[in-house]
């Protein structure tokens, strides 16, 4: 296991050397900040001279050399909007971030188990129609009208929860409702087919035919063994609602990782983006690694070599 | 029956699971709870809380351009001379000034003004403020106050500000955020990461917490030198999403809202709230590239293309009539504003066809025309309805529609084309910021209009430099260099327990803004 997580962490280092030239080519060739910051009215030689004293007018390798030089040294630069540390900025939004991802995880969870089991043992039938069209339609559903749709009905018809902001905990729940509807969707219609699989399986005909009650054989031999897949695919899910966080995140004024990276894209604040990135991708690869690990714990057949 | 028991058992096993996490999720910060108008805070405290489409940058005054970050941060800060709201200079931290020659502006500072952390207000703080903006080349406002060269110390409550060369605009300078007063005992005990973190101002509302993207929260400041400030608590939420701004103004969220889309005006009136246009200094218009080997060289190519553009049509069907036609980038309320060109515009297309052949492209001829998206309001629906209208009368129009950033940098190297549609804001509130661009953005060659710049650029004589700059309109308007379409509003939605009138600086002033 210690082996399997060193050459994990190790594989790590080009994976993260190539992102971040990627990125750094990327934010180069979408624009040019010193545009966004100066007013519309300012004269080309302002922006000479904004250009020249932030070091922008340099060819794009030499600002690149010293863009790896500070990040070998742990520096990730300045953010052009904030004109502080970049990292700093980006691991504040963290907690945010993580909060909305785990309320998703949550509402997903509670909404696709039940679900997916109803339509698993129920197959073919009307619950299983309802449950798989309603899966459909989680997934089909764009975050950004789901959100504002829940908005007009719960928030502005009916008054019940908040409209935007983060606080309290009647907050999370309209962006944890629109981020975890998609999870959601995808849990149940793999919660389903893997119950579908392991029900079709020689040792639950063996469990039913020694008069085991179906309570008995659903729960304790068919779900447990058809979770495996499931939490593999959590963990990874934890990683797309992080991406998917974005989106919903403006929609319902969210202080989160998505908002800062959406206003760091638009106004080619590279520092940050370059950070966020960072802090993103490590967080997937971490979700990624996660998932194997708890693959490999949870079924003995997987070793770690 | 026993079959169906079991999901039961799962989702309740998910609820609980649910209830554990939802506890450990609570711990966010509860500075939500204090949100808005809502019933949930002490009835005696006055909060007003008003939602912008984007946060601030941070507390750097002099190193942004944001119209958004100083319409907030104007509560925080003092300028040492303000604009009421009709656009007229008043004292501010300068109770007076004068010119003691073209090139030197003495200002004789208020007396007892004293920054939030107590420390007073005095001449060192102006020098070290003004020679900060003017001389550090990385600060964004630095093209603005570069043609400082001094700020001489007379006495603690005297200074002298010294130009390269006399300024007729230098109290605009000062009215804006770019010369905001720092605290410079602060700064230099300290230093500039600490002020940061924790700004001081001597404005009427001081710093309490600022979560980025999310809220900025400014309480009362109980020794402001002009009273006791209205309310106790200003709350500033950042909501980029125009339809969530929206609904937080109608379920009394917030107080005031800014950038309500012209679409949700009418829905914006209800029992509790109402909308508003108020003014800006923001014309769209077209610049037109006129330098030889252009088709658009010829005069009568320009003005073909104005008169092929339906303002009015314009106005109405992509801005739900909340803009006004003008044939002037100067609006009222700049310096130099041309009223005879305001509130006007031609629209003639059977003129247009003839000027046309009589440039002789009987036939049509094609312009290229550089237009943005997300950049301005409406600006992409502008630029498409703006070629099919040229197209009508025999232009053919290479249109190209960039993002943002693209366009910025095609803009920036110049190489945008015959035609480019821009919104022009005047953060000046004088002629010459406008003019500067019309070099860069035209390539015009014009001698009498060129001396006439650059006259009105350096002469102390108010009444002369304005007639000079409704002479520069008058050639601009004839020759078709911009041809402007129309003078944008800004559209507000407020909840109706405050008193609330759109400023022409587009400032959102906590101390103008009053409980019913």
């Amino acid at each position: 296991m210690k082996q399997f997580l060193i050459k994990s962490l190790l594989q790590l280092v080009p994976v993260m050397f190539l992102i971040s030239l990627i990125v750094f080519v990327l934010v180069h060739v979408s624009g040019d900040p010193v545009a966004l910051m100066l007013p519309e009215t300012a004269t080309p030689e302002d922006h000479e001279n904004l250009s020249k004293a932030l070091g922008l007018d340099q060819p794009i390798y030499v600002q690149y050399g010293k863009f790896m030089f500070n990040l070998l040294q742990g520096d990730f630069g300045t953010s052009f909007r904030y004109n502080e540390s970049a990292l700093p900025i980006v691991l504040e939004r963290l907690p945010a971030t993580f909060e909305l991802a785990a309320a998703a995880m949550l509402v997903a969870t509670v909404i696709s188990i039940p679900l997916g089991i109803l339509s698993a043992t129920h197959r073919n039938s009307f619950i299983d129609v309802i449950a798989t069209g309603a899966a459909v339609l989680g997934k089909a559903m764009p975050h950004f009208w789901l959100g504002i749709m829940l908005i007009l009905l719960l928030s502005v018809k009916m008054g019940v929860f908040p409209v935007s902001g983060r606080g309290t905990l009647s907050h999370l729940v309209l962006p944890a409702i629109t981020l975890g509807t998609g999870a959601a969707a995808e849990m149940t219609r793999l919660i389903r087919s893997s119950m579908l699989e392991i029900l079709g399986q020689d040792y639950i005909r063996t469990a039913r035919s020694k008069g085991l009650v179906e309570t008995l054989v659903v729960y304790k031999h068919a779900f447990r063994n058809s979770l495996i897949p499931v939490v593999t695919i959590m963990a990874l899910q934890m990683s797309s609602l992080i991406g998917g966080a974005l989106i919903t995140e403006a929609i319902f004024a969210w202080p989160g990782m998505g908002q800062l990276i959406i206003q760091a894209v638009n106004t080619s604040d590279m520092a940050i983006v370059q950070a966020s990135v960072f802090v993103v991708a490590l967080l997937v690869i971490a979700c990624n690694l996660l998932a194997d690990l708890i693959y490999r714990l949870l079924d003995p057949r997987i070793k770690f070599n | 029956m026993k079959k169906r028991r079991l999901p039961f058992a799962g989702l309740a096993l998910s609820l609980l699971l649910a209830s554990a996490l939802a506890g450990c999720g609570s711990s966010g910060s509860d500075a939500g709870n204090a949100a808005g108008a809502g019933a949930d805070k002490p009835a005696e405290e006055k909060v007003l809380t008003i939602a912008r489409s984007s946060d601030i940058g941070g507390f750097d005054i002099h190193n942004y351009s944001a119209t958004g970050t100083e319409a907030t941060l104007i509560n925080m800060f003092n300028y040492l001379v303000k604009r009421d709201d009709r656009g007229l200079f008043q004292p501010d931290l300068a109770e007076s000034w004068e010119n003691t020659d073209p090139n030197t502006w003495r200002f004789h500072l208020r007396k007892g003004v004293t920054f939030h952390n107590g420390d007073p207000f005095t001449a060192a703080d102006v020098k070290f403020s003004i020679e900060r903006v003017a001389k550090d080349e990385k600060l964004v406002q630095n093209g603005n106050y570069k043609q400082i060269t001094e700020v001489k110390v007379i006495d603690d409550h005297t200074v002298d500000i010294i130009t390269e060369k006399p300024e007729p605009v230098l109290l605009s300078r000062l009215s804006r955020i770019g010369s905001g007063m720092l605290p410079s005992k602060y700064i230099q005990e300290k230093g500039m990461d600490e002020f940061l973190k924790n700004p001081v101002g001597t404005g009427p509302y001081k710093y309490q917490e600022w979560i980025r993207d999310d809220r900025l929260v400014l309480v009362r400041y109980d020794q402001y030198f002009a009273g006791t400030p209205k309310w106790d608590k200003v709350i500033v939420r950042s909501i980029p999403e125009e339809a969530t701004r929206v609904s937080e103004l109608l379920t009394g969220g917030v107080d005031l809202a800014v950038q309500i889309p012209p679409t949700d005006m009418e829905r914006a009136n209800t029992d509790t709230t109402a909308s508003v246009t108020g003014p800006t200094t923001r014309v769209t218009m077209l610049t037109v590239k006129s330098e030889e080997g252009r088709v658009t060289a010829d005069q009568r190519i320009r003005e073909a293309i104005d008169l092929a553009i339906d303002k009015k049509a314009l106005i109405s069907s992509i801005f739900n009539n909340e803009g006004i036609e003008t044939r002037t980038g100067i609006v009222p309320g700049i310096f130099g504003a041309d009223l005879g060109l305001y509130q006007k515009s031609q629209y003639d297309p059977e003129r247009a066809k003839q000027l046309l052949k009589e440039a002789g492209y009987e036939n049509g001829v094609t312009i290229s025309f550089t237009g943005s998206v997300g950049k301005s309001l409406k600006d992409k629906e502008t630029s498409e309805l703006i070629a099919s209208m040229l197209e009508e009368v025999g232009f053919k129009v290479e249109l190209e529609i960039l993002e943002t950033s693209r366009f910025n940098e095609k803009r920036a190297a110049g190489k945008t084309g015959d035609l480019t549609l821009i919104a022009y804001g005047n953060s000046l509130f004088d002629a010459d910021l406008l003019f500067k661009r019309l070099k860069p953005d035209t390539n015009f060659e014009h001698p009498e209009l060129e001396k006439l710049l650059a006259d009105a650029e350096r002469n102390m004589n108010l009444e002369e430099r304005e007639k000079q700059f409704q002479r520069v309109q008058a050639i601009v308007d004839q020759e078709r260099y911009n041809i402007n379409l129309l003078h944008v509003g800004a559209q507000y939605g407020y909840n109706k327990r405050i008193n609330f009138t759109p400023r022409l600086d587009e400032m959102i002033i906590a101390e103008e803004i009053t409980l019913k």
